[in-house]
């Protein structure tokens, strides 16, 4: 969130700014949010708690600019700073450490050539969603910033606080290890793969 | 068209790419990718929206040259198509934007 207080709207102003350019993205926060913490209760209470801290920082926030952007940057930040810590889910692996090892050129796309493109158009949505809940959040969260939710590199390197470089970096492995889950299901499923019998 | 009977999956599945490539493009396309992981970033990037107009350029040329390129790009062109319209969207809860506004109020 920007520290400078570019101006001071009126009260008339501020119910404008919230009625018309926030309210309008709360299905696409809501859906956010219950990709991040998958649980209702949790994405309502991060949703809620993003649309008041966007209330009470509205003077930093420029009327007509990426309403979304600026609200999708504050719930990753509420999810980073308070839903993490009290998730119940178990210590999380490091972050630094998921980036190194998928730095690495091991992990390559080889792997996963023999996915088939009529293989994924013949795949049910849960199993499209189930493989993209199986992703690391910080490889979720640009699969779904860019394909879910229509961002430009711009806007999502904003929103993540990253470089736009690594912006692109990560989606690529993030798809990179999409593709090997989709594989795994379409092995399961029978689809046609290329694997030899 | 010769009997596809005795070959492995592999093979037939292998077969049946080579068919409709034929069918889709005369031109001949390399089989081999000399920095596969750049290319498939590259096409990644065009896919995305993010190369503008000279990136339509780049990807005909790549799709007309180098079948990894037209085979990565044709999966990852259904991976977002199944993405976009397959995911599950959650319905958000009727009271969440009365139970904001509310909240709203108390701090005004």
């Amino acid at each position: 969130m920007s520290e400078v207080q570019r101006r001071k709207y009126s009260q008339e102003e501020k119910n404008s700014i919230f009625d018309g350019e926030f309210m309008p993205h709360i299905d696409s926060m809501y859906n956010f949010a219950y990709r991040l913490t998958f649980d209702e209760d949790d994405a309502k209470d991060l949703v809620q708690d993003t649309y008041l801290k966007a209330y009470r920082f509205i003077n930093s926030f420029e009327q007509g600019t990426n309403a979304k952007a600026w609200l999708f940057r504050i719930l990753k930040n509420s999810f980073i700073n308070e839903y993490r810590k009290k998730s119940k889910q178990p210590a999380k692996v490091d972050y630094q450490e998921v980036e190194t090892y998928y730095n690495s050129d091991d992990v390559d796309f080889r792997g996963t050539t023999d996915l088939r493109a009529e293989s994924v158009k013949d795949m049910l949505g849960d199993e499209i969603s189930n493989a993209l809940n199986s992703l690391a959040v910080d490889f979720r969260t640009v699969i779904i910033l860019c394909d879910l939710e229509g961002f430009t590199y711009e806007e999502m390197a904003k929103i993540l606080d990253i470089p736009i470089g690594t912006v692109r970096s990560r989606l690529h492995r993030a798809r990179n290890l999409l593709k090997e889950k989709l594989k795994g299901y379409a092995q399961h499923m029978g689809y046609d793969t290329e694997e030899e019998e | 068209m010769p009997s596809t009977w005795g070959m492995t999956r592999k093979r037939r599945n292998n077969y049946r790419i080579r068919m409709e490539m034929n069918q889709e493009s005369s031109g001949q396309r390399k089989m081999e990718c000399s920095d596969v992981n750049k290319c498939f970033e590259l096409l990644e990037s065009i896919l995305d929206g993010e190369m503008g107009d000279p990136g339509k350029e780049v990807l005909k040329e790549k799709l007309a040259k180098c079948q990894p390129c037209f085979e990565h790009f044709h999966l990852e062109q259904a991976i977002r198509e199944v993405l976009k319209n397959k995911c599950t969207k959650q319905a958000v809860p009727n009271e969440l934007a009365k139970s904001i506004r509310e909240k709203i109020q108390e701090v005004k």
